[in-house]
């Protein structure tokens, strides 16, 4: 009688390559890595031009944003040379000192843990600001985050993701403030505001075409591909940020495939330190590539 | 390819003849006060650095180029950042200073960006430093090593002092404008030096029927006054 009864409250199936039944099958594959991964948290959104579908799972809570505020500065930074307020060839002094936004105490960054000689090699001396951008988004660079964070302010950053009505995103301070962190003021997002700002840049709207031609180009020039490209077939071209601390990993990004409209995947994971960071980014991502790939379209 | 060891003549120029907008960002001759609210007058004499080649290959001592005291970024005023520029005739005196450094230490300087002549337009300036005299230099790094170490920074500020009472350096610490804690202050103080080309009764004289400025006005009125008025810096 049980089991009957639970049988008859079940939906009925949708057909298997509807958009329906994907969404299904997505959302069990999703409930299944998350568990498999033992993850504290998982937050996933995404959007596909190609067929317009738009779908989310936990989209709404917010992460430590580890180095996907990044994308924020990039904005922000991008804000600013749209408005003829810098220019991408300005130099920038390297130095390594920073003021806490908790007590304004100076603080310095661990360059041995930031692996980016390209930005402190330069210590003493100049970078441009397109640079700087660079580096930042495709090495992750810290240095240079927080170079640019004092190049245009961190009420600059917050005001571009007000202007482009981007919810989901707080940018409170540049990377590695520990006073700040252990006041519990960190940066935080959500997928669905991620979701936002990529897909304002894919769609030419983060301030003009150019600008966002201009971000594409060094997003997709991101060395850190264990998140969401290592789902993918190696021809996919993706212009993305990654996101590591010791207990969150996320990936945010733009997929571009041969003969479709991009889409637009991110993809925020929390786990416990002794759980460590595995594999749960490249399987949502897999598993999201070939329920596309899956779907036929009415 | 220009000849090196060939003395090189930089043009010497009296700021208040300057277009409008860099007498506004040089700002010669007036008064600001440092951090302590003691006045200094502002540099008047420049030399002229037409071009970036110019400033490359213009030696101000054996081994110090000009170029090394305008390295400047985004916190320059915009306009000081274009060619031809401009930089406090004194940078001479410092530039001797620290080639007598450099001779005594044995290691090459390296001086930081920012880190020597910055108009009263920088966002570092805040206050008077005589780095708005070309008097000031900060540097990172000294042969190899990059300074940022209290043993390493103690060890240079030591003998900078011991080259000349005139030198003053920043103690080892955290607080800006007070301390330096990831580079070496070597600073000879508020030099104001006016090139012997130049002859010092020309702002006695009238240039021009009408003062171009407020402050010029004021400052002819200040040498008919014993006290001079100030105008503080931004």
């Amino acid at each position: 009688m049980v089991a009957k009864a639970n049988v008859a409250k079940l939906p009925v199936p949708p057909p298997r390559d509807s958009v329906a039944s994907a969404e299904v099958s997505l959302y069990r594959n999703v409930l299944k890595i998350r568990e498999d991964h033992s993850l504290e948290n998982l937050g996933i959104s995404f959007y596909d031009a190609e067929s317009t579908i738009q779908w989310s799972y936990n989209a709404d809570f917010y992460f430590h944003a580890a180095s996907t505020m990044k994308l924020a500065v990039l904005l922000g930074v991008f804000r600013q040379v749209d408005r003829g307020e810098i220019s991408l060839e300005a130099p920038v002094h390297v130095r390594n000192r920073f003021t806490s936004i908790v007590n304004q105490e100076p603080f310095m960054l661990d360059l041995g843990r930031d692996a980016d000689p390209d930005v402190y090699g330069h210590l003493g001396k100049t970078l441009t600001v397109r640079e700087l951008a660079y580096w930042m988004i495709t090495k992750s660079s810290n240095l240079a985050t927080n170079l640019l964070v004092d190049v245009i302010g961190i009420s600059t950053i917050q005001q571009a993701l007000d202007e482009l009505e981007i919810d989901g995103i707080k940018v409170l301070r540049g990377v590695e403030d520990q006073a700040a962190f252990n006041a519990g003021l960190n940066n935080e997002v959500t997928a669905n505001g991620l979701l936002k700002l990529l897909r304002l840049i894919a769609d030419g709207k983060a301030y003009s075409q150019s600008a966002c031609d201009e971000m594409l180009k060094i997003m997709l020039d991101q060395q850190y591909r264990g998140g969401i490209p290592a789902g993918l077939p190696k021809a996919a071209r993706v212009a993305h940020k990654t996101g590591n601390i010791s207990t969150v990993h996320h990936d945010a990004g733009i997929v571009y495939l041969d003969g479709r409209k991009p889409y637009v995947l991110v993809i925020l994971t929390q786990f416990t330190p002794e759980q460590g960071r595995g594999t749960a980014v490249a399987d949502v991502s897999r598993d999201i590539f070939n329920t596309l790939a899956g779907i036929t379209y009415e | 390819m220009s000849d090196l060891s060939a003395p090189q003549v930089l043009k010497v120029v009296d700021a208040f003849d300057l277009d409008d907008e860099l007498r506004s960002i040089l700002r010669p001759g007036e008064m600001v006060r440092d951090d302590q609210g003691r006045r200094h007058r502002l540099p008047r004499y420049f030399y002229e650095i037409a071009s970036h080649e110019v400033a490359m290959q213009t030696r101000l001592s054996q081994n110090f180029s000009l170029n090394e005291f305008i390295l400047v970024d985004l916190k320059e005023a915009p306009r000081l950042q274009q060619y031809p520029r401009y930089v406090p005739c004194a940078v001479r005196t410092l530039a001797f200073y620290l080639q007598q450094f450099r001779a005594m230490i044995g290691l090459s300087v390296h001086i930081a960006v920012n880190g020597a002549y910055r108009s009263p337009a920088h966002k570092l300036s805040q206050h008077a430093t005589p780095h708005m005299w070309g008097t000031a230099a900060d540097f990172y790094r000294v042969g190899n090593n990059i300074l940022k170490t209290k043993e390493l920074i103690e060890k240079y500020n030591d003998a900078a002092e011991d080259l000349s009472a005139d030198v003053t350096v920043l103690p080892y610490g955290p607080v800006p404008g007070k301390n330096a804690d990831d580079h070496v202050h070597f600073d000879l103080g508020y030099i104001t030096v006016v090139p012997r080309e130049i002859s010092e009764d020309r702002m006695e004289q009238p240039q021009e029927s009408r003062p171009r400025f407020a402050f010029e006005e004021r400052r002819r009125k200040d040498r008919r006054s014993p006290e001079s008025e100030e105008v503080p810096t931004k």
